[in-house]
């Protein structure tokens, strides 16, 4: 049992560093990608407005919520390979 | 001089990744069990290569019992193996079906006269100088003496996926020096040279005028 939640705990937390750099990293890419696509665009408005509205979409967006696969991904690892190891 | 102890550095490192490497991985052997027992052992100086007691149970007790397996590999030597769980620890094989494993290879004995083989896999090394076993995983039934070990893409994808990852940061600790740090220490050795070139200047104002 403590073997089991000392794993876990270590494992939350390294995956928590991992989960927070890659929402960064992802939210600084998409803005870089903003910021181009206004200098090509149009500009029917001022930079930081366009990206400040396109940030606000991506927020909600479908592919921020994907980066939570990376809670997902061990956990289903390490049961495959419990199953796998015992059970075959 | 400091190329060699940066070789030397090197060169300990790589090996120490290579033999962790070669420890952790699962490797198969082709053998025909002979016998199966169980021990107490007292792990010493060696404890680094046993596991520790059965998941549930006392972990702090300095001696327990070990179930181990003894067996005649199809390249002719006998290989001993310990049979222990690695339970939630290191190597993450998440083995918790020890005593399972224990009565499979129980009903996998045979002998010379009528032999079974057995593809077994397992890792760690077979040390008799400290005394150490590798762990045995899993116990499956071949066909005979010749049956192949199969292709080992674990290990190929977990070494690849390391060469990877190593790689991606030795060339982004080359960006990051070419970028910052050899411009810095260029600076440096322009700023001492003309310090050198100046402090010189002045000795040769102390110098007689003929």
């Amino acid at each position: 049992m403590i073997g089991f939640i000392r794993l876990f705990i270590m494992l939350f937390v390294a995956l928590t560093v991992i989960y927070v750099s890659l929402s960064f990293y992802s939210r600084a890419v998409r803005r870089s990608k903003l910021k181009k696509k206004w200098h090509d665009g149009k500009q029917l408005v001022d930079r930081d407005t366009f990206v400040q509205r396109g940030l606000e979409r991506y927020d909600g967006s479908i592919r921020r919520k994907l980066i939570l696969g990376v809670y997902v991904v061990p956990v289903v690892v390490i049961a495959v390979i419990i199953y796998l190891t015992n059970f075959t | 001089m400091f190329t060699v102890l940066k070789w030397v550095f090197w060169a300990t490192f790589w090996t120490l990744v290579v033999a962790v490497f070669h420890y952790t991985l699962p490797q198969v052997d082709i053998v025909r069990v002979t016998d199966t027992y169980e021990k107490r052992i007292d792990p010493g100086e060696n404890s680094l290569f046993w596991a520790q007691a059965d998941v549930g149970s006392d972990g702090t007790m300095a001696n327990r019992d070990v179930f181990f397996i003894q067996t005649r590999r199809v390249k002719g030597d006998v290989m001993v193996y310990r049979n222990e769980d690695t339970g939630w620890g290191w190597p993450p094989y998440f083995k918790f079906d020890t005593s399972n494993l224990q009565a499979e290879a129980a009903d996998a004995k045979s002998t010379n006269e009528a032999p079974r083989y057995f593809a077994l896999k397992h890792y760690g090394w077979r040390n008799e100088f400290f005394t150490i076993f590798p762990n045995a995983i899993s116990l499956r039934q071949v066909e005979g003496p010749e049956a192949s070990k199969g292709i080992p893409f674990l290990n190929i994808f977990i070494i690849t996926l390391f060469a990877a990852i190593s790689w991606a940061i030795w060339v982004r600790w080359r960006r990051f020096r070419m970028a910052r740090i050899d411009p810095t220490l260029e600076a440096i050795e322009d700023d001492m040279a003309e310090r050198r070139g100046a402090v010189r200047r002045w000795f040769g104002t102390w110098k007689k005028k003929t």
